[in-house]
């Protein structure tokens, strides 16, 4: 519910920020990449689960002096590694508020969705993050490398054990070449989620993503 | 009264009584020749002797001086004492070696005596400026030989202990020369400080020849200014700077280590895989590529802007150098002139 909310204050405020602010730009970002997910948060003696599959996922972003407005989407199938268990559906969702106060430096601050799901059941996370995005140039900005971490303000999840401490981080590098309108990422992210009330449980999500941006330059 | 008083007051006295007498002497003269002109010889003569006796003292213009000689002479021929007339002309002409009496003053007999006199006494004297500022090589020192008869004549500089310091002449002279010194000694270089002795004398010294003269310089150098070196021209940067290169290494090279330590940083104690190390090479790897991007390399234009301007600035630093070294080499000369005296022989 409160996802729904701000959605609804965003897809306000946000044609009002882009009128008040100047023309602003679109960015697109279509992203292919490959998950490892290792869970322990099954009940005692299950045993750790290792999940791996290919995942598709685009975001698109408002940019207006300084601040944008986001939302990404991605999603896969993941097989597990021993072949054992059911294979889940991979789904996540993002929504931010981005404001760069300085121009190596990006805040953000939204909900992120996650969810596995099965045939029987779906594992849904819901995180409110706070992330902190360094971009450093390589060659000038045809070349740069960033580096952004983020920590959950808040968690849900619809385990019996409930959520706790959910951090995590990427890393990449972004390559725009010269005079054309694209520009290709390289990234590597990990996410670290803990259970609350279950012992050492906890699922970690590793991806390796290549991403091509159109726009925003 | 205080003493400054009494000094200022017998001071004026002096110099009152001291115009005083030239004036009298001058007024004596005056009475002379108008004695003279009344064809009153004998009265003229004392009258003549007397004002040439106040003016040993007072030292009156030689202008006077010759004046009051010329009429006695004439006076003393007049009066039928040629010897003594001849006496008194030899007088002149050694005081004044180039004078010559006004033939429309004085008659035939006189003039014709004089010129005989001249003819017969051989006089030398040097003429230099009080003060001569000079530059050497440039600006001479000049003094004026005048003779009262063809005479040959050696004009030498030394230091006032004798050291010779140049020959400056050494020949006939009619009646003017005009001598010049350029404020080098022998060996070339510039006269340095202190006094020197400016002899004229006879080449061959006689009884009857003119007798040697000298003036007394004191010398002093005062060092040229020179230029100041020009200033070193503001150069571009010629290569670019290692700074990039540096910052493009460390910011791939950083964002490729913290891909490779982010699960050891977030997600402690977890078992990750090894596909973040091909993450990390690769950023890694793109750091790299930019440092080989941005490393230091030559500004050609920069090079070419700052070669002109390098010979710019040598051109100017070569004409400064030039300059001072004329400058140096025309070293500025003041050169004192003291009484012109007669040579004692033997004298350094």
């Amino acid at each position: 519910m409160r996802i729904i909310r701000l959605i609804g204050v965003l897809a306000f405020a946000a044609p009002v920020l882009a009128h008040s602010q100047g023309r602003p730009s679109v960015l697109f970002r279509g992203d292919a990449g490959f998950v490892w997910v290792r869970s322990d948060t099954a009940p005692a003696g299950a045993g750790a689960i290792r999940l791996r599959g290919p995942v598709l996922g685009g975001e698109g972003r408002l940019v207006f002096n300084g601040f944008s407005v986001g939302l990404g989407l991605s999603s896969g199938t993941l097989q597990a590694a021993d072949q054992t268990s059911a294979k889940r559906d991979l789904i996540e969702g993002r929504l931010l508020v981005a404001a760069r106060p300085l121009p190596w430096l990006e805040m953000s601050v939204g909900p992120f969705v996650r969810a596995y799901i099965t045939d029987a059941v779906t594992e849904r996370w819901v995180f409110w993050q706070a992330r902190a995005r360094v971009d450093a140039p390589i060659v000038t900005s045809g070349l740069m490398s960033y580096v952004e971490l983020w920590r959950a303000v808040s968690s849900q999840v619809n385990l019996v054990a409930g959520a706790g401490r959910v951090q995590g981080g990427e890393a990449g590098v972004t390559y725009r070449p010269p005079n054309r309108p694209f520009a290709l990422r390289l990234a590597y992210r990990v996410d670290d989620a803990a259970v609350r009330g279950g012992g050492d449980g906890s699922q970690m999500l590793e991806a390796i993503s290549v991403s091509v941006v159109v726009g925003g330059q | 009264m205080t003493r400054a008083s009494v000094v200022l007051a017998v001071s004026l006295l002096l110099c009152g009584a001291r115009v005083a007498r030239a004036q009298a002497a001058s007024d004596l003269l005056g009475q002379g020749v108008r004695r003279y002109q009344a064809l009153e010889y004998d009265a003229a003569a004392a009258l003549l002797e007397r004002s040439l006796r106040r003016d040993s003292v007072t030292g009156l213009a030689d202008s006077l001086q010759t004046r009051a000689l010329t009429y006695l002479a004439a006076t003393q021929l007049f009066r039928g004492q040629r010897d003594s007339a001849v006496a008194v002309f030899r007088q002149l002409i050694l005081l004044n070696p180039r004078y010559q009496p006004d033939e429309l003053v004085f008659p035939p007999q006189v003039t014709n005596l004089f010129q005989e006199v001249r003819r017969s006494t051989k006089a030398v004297a040097v003429v230099v400026p009080p003060v001569t500022t000079m530059r050497t090589r440039v600006d001479p020192f000049k003094a004026r030989l005048l003779t009262s008869s063809l005479a040959d004549l050696t004009v030498t500089l030394a230091r006032e202990d004798g050291t010779p310091v140049r020959e400056l002449y050494n020949g006939p002279v009619a009646d003017t020369l005009v001598l010049s010194w350029d404020g080098l000694t022998a060996a070339g270089t510039p006269a340095e400080d202190g006094r020197y002795i400016l002899r004229v004398m006879p080449r061959s010294p006689t009884a009857d020849g003119p007798r040697a003269r000298q003036v007394v310089l004191d010398v002093k150098q005062q060092p040229p200014d020179t230029l100041p070196w020009p200033s070193t021209p503001a150069l571009l940067p010629e290569r670019t700077s290692t700074g990039p290169a540096f910052q493009s290494l460390a910011a791939g090279l950083v964002a490729g280590v913290a891909v490779v330590a982010l699960p050891s940083l977030m997600a402690q104690g977890k078992d990750a895989t090894g596909a973040r190390y091909a993450v990390g090479a690769a950023v890694g790897v793109s750091g790299l590529v930019g440092f080989f991007a941005r490393k230091p390399r030559p500004l050609d234009a920069n090079v070419r802007a700052n070669a002109s301007q390098r010979d710019a600035w040598k051109r100017r630093v070569d004409a400064v150098k030039a300059e001072n070294a004329a400058r140096l080499r025309t070293m500025r000369l003041v050169v004192r002139a003291g009484p012109e005296t007669i040579a004692e022989r033997g004298s350094p």
